[in-house]
């Protein structure tokens, strides 16, 4: 075990010594940064109902927004979900929270992408870039399985991954702190849902956020880890993978009609579809039939990594 | 030859229908320097890729220290530190952290070891510098040096006098000369040019088209015809002494008289020579008799 603890460092020291990846970091953050600026530059959320007075404010307001929509074309279509939003909170009574740091992290689950976009440049390249340099000779003659070894580096990328959500997390939070302040964790926020709206926690919704996105996130890794692996080319790795992950969605609308779409691995990642009265994407697929179909996709990436890896003649390029 | 250090036994590869490497049989004994000679394509890197285990062996076997590189691939490959092809290294990373990186992979090197080997091949000055600014000389001693962190065995070099100055050759021969003499390491070494590797090698063997065509040791070649050049004055009568009173073959050439004949005649010659007052400026041993033998064998670089 301690044998791939050490090897396991010795894949993150191989990512972490290039440049290229604290640079990967610096963009994360400045994304975050001109997000938060972009966000306090239109004025902040909720910002004017935040005194005693913040029913008055909404009624007020809804006053405003209907005035509105007899002059604007745009904002007739637009407004009156603001409207039902502001009475959404009166009705029930609930003060709209103040915007802080916590909701800014919330807001930040669309970084996500980001995060797996850097996540895949780093999987495709970690068994690619060892035949590129002509290391993977040097690596492989090393009295260590060619299983532990490429295990290794898939744990490496995973643990990648879970650095960079932290630092997502973590750089949202503080420049949202910066920007906006810190107030209660426990406020409940106001969400479009099925019919109309609902309240839930603000830290639940920041978890579902997150967790679900996780799905693809993981998925994505794994497809480009198993490119990397079995062609050697990190660039094929990262245009598939980066390719498959913006257009997947669209190319399962595209099939709709058609049976088969629902086994498709991108009818199936975005596991949203059946919570929070969403439906889902083909008629008659379960949270089940998802959850199976994407393990067996999983274990279809692994298993042919692994036995192209192992079964590899390492000769001349 | 129970004891041998590798033992390569009748070992084939076959790409597609092609037959690369034919059944190749040798063994290298502890402290043994092989020269393992060919031409480019004759299979050399291949053979040598099977006996690390980076390619899969079509038939036969690769024994180090009695194990096993099919069956037993952990035990044989912790006896065998080696170079294959070029000594890449990666490029962002200091000489130091290469080693490291390397060093983490095997049991029980320290960083005492480490320095020892980075103190032998000489690379103290430039070892906290980057790698990707190495010369070709320098990453071929840092290869050496990862080679040896676990005190193998079995040395397997690549090529290593790639790139090397004469001086860098030199150098390698006499660490080499010496790994093998108080390390008790068998050590194999590949190349194209037989005059770089010949005075470091015991024992040579020679390859081509995948087959193993001459074993040979070093200090034993051919002593019975060895060309010698002899710069004489009057030529025509130091020629006539040779061919008639010593039954020589001697012919002119380049202003020097040619003969072939056994090193202990040599005295005898110069001893005709002054008796009959012919004037003996200079006597040489045509050297690289290796390397004609060599060519003989090779004859035209064809890849089959």
């Amino acid at each position: 075990m301690s044998r791939m603890i050490k090897l396991i460092h010795n894949e993150q020291v191989k990512i972490y010594t290039r440049k290229s990846t604290w640079l990967m970091y610096l963009i994360l953050a400045g994304l975050i940064f001109t997000f938060a600026f972009t966000i306090n530059y239109y004025g902040v959320p909720n910002e004017n109902y935040q005194g005693d007075n913040w029913r008055q404010e909404l009624k007020e307001e809804n006053q405003k927004l209907t005035k509105e929509m007899k002059k604007d074309e745009f904002a007739a279509s637009n407004n009156p979900y603001l409207i039902e939003k502001n009475n959404y909170y009166l009705e029930h009574d609930i003060q709209p929270a103040t915007y802080d740091a916590w909701q800014f992290v919330g807001e930040n689950a669309g970084l996500l992408m980001v995060v797996s976009l850097l996540v895949i440049i780093i999987a495709a390249g970690i068994v690619a870039n060892e035949f590129r340099w002509g290391t993977i000779k040097l690596l492989l003659i090393r009295p260590i399985k060619r299983s532990g070894i490429l295990l290794s580096k898939y744990i490496a990328v995973l643990l990648f991954a879970l650095y960079t959500l932290m630092f997502l997390f973590i750089a949202a939070w503080l420049i949202g702190a910066i920007f906006f302040g810190v107030s209660e964790i426990d406020a409940t926020i106001v969400k479009d849902a099925k019919d109309g709206f609902t309240s839930i926690p603000l830290i639940k919704d920041i978890f579902t956020n997150y967790s679900f996105r996780l799905v693809d996130l993981l998925m994505m890794t794994t497809l480009a880890f198993m490119i990397s692996t079995v062609f050697r080319n990190s660039s094929l790795a990262i245009g598939v993978s980066l390719f498959l992950l913006m257009s997947g969605s669209s190319i399962v609308q595209m099939l709709a009609d058609k049976e088969w779409v629902k086994y498709i691995l991108f009818a199936n990642t975005d596991l949203r579809q059946y919570v929070g009265g969403n439906s889902p994407i083909i008629e008659g697929m379960t949270l089940g039939f998802s959850i199976t179909v994407l393990i067996v996709y999983y274990v279809v990436f692994i298993l042919t990594s692994w036995i192209v890896f192992i079964k590899r003649d390492v000769a001349g390029q | 030859m129970a004891n041998a250090a590798i033992e390569l036994v009748n070992l084939k590869k076959t790409i597609g229908k092609k037959e690369i490497i034919k059944g190749l049989s040798f063994s290298i004994q502890p402290g043994e320097v092989f020269g393992f000679i060919g031409p480019n394509g004759a299979g050399k890197t291949t053979t040598i890729r099977m006996m690390v285990g980076l390619i899969s062996i079509t038939e036969g076997d690769v024994l180090i220290q009695g194990n096993s590189i099919k069956t037993d691939f952990k035990k044989a490959i912790r006896e065998v530190g080696a170079i294959v092809e070029n000594p890449e290294m990666y490029p962002f990373m200091t000489g130091w952290q290469n080693l490291k990186h390397y060093a983490r992979m095997m049991p029980g090197v320290t960083k005492e070891r480490m320095q020892e080997v980075v103190k032998l091949m000489g690379l103290e000055k430039p070892i906290h510098e980057r790698a990707g600014k190495y010369s070709l000389g320098m990453r071929q001693r840092l290869g050496i040096a990862q080679a040896l962190l676990h005190k193998p065995s079995v040395l397997i070099l690549d090529e290593p006098t790639n790139g090397l100055d004469p001086a860098g050759i030199r150098e390698m021969r006499e660490h080499i000369r010496k790994l093998a003499k108080e390390q008790n390491v068998a050590i194999i070494i590949s190349s194209h040019l037989l005059s770089e590797i010949e005075q470091m090698c015991d024992r040579i063997g020679i390859i081509k088209n995948g087959k193993l065509i001459k074993l040979q040791q070093v200090g034993e070649v051919e002593n019975d015809n060895l060309l010698h050049h002899l710069k004489v004055a009057p030529m025509d009568q130091a020629k006539q002494i040779l061919n008639e009173q010593l039954q020589l073959e001697a012919v002119e050439l380049d202003g020097n008289l040619s003969f072939r004949c056994k090193k202990e005649q040599i005295p005898k010659i110069i001893t005709c020579m002054v008796e009959n007052n012919c004037a003996i400026y200079q006597i040489t041993t045509a050297n690289g008799s290796l390397e004609d033998q060599f060519f003989a064998l090779i004859g035209e670089n064809t890849i089959e």
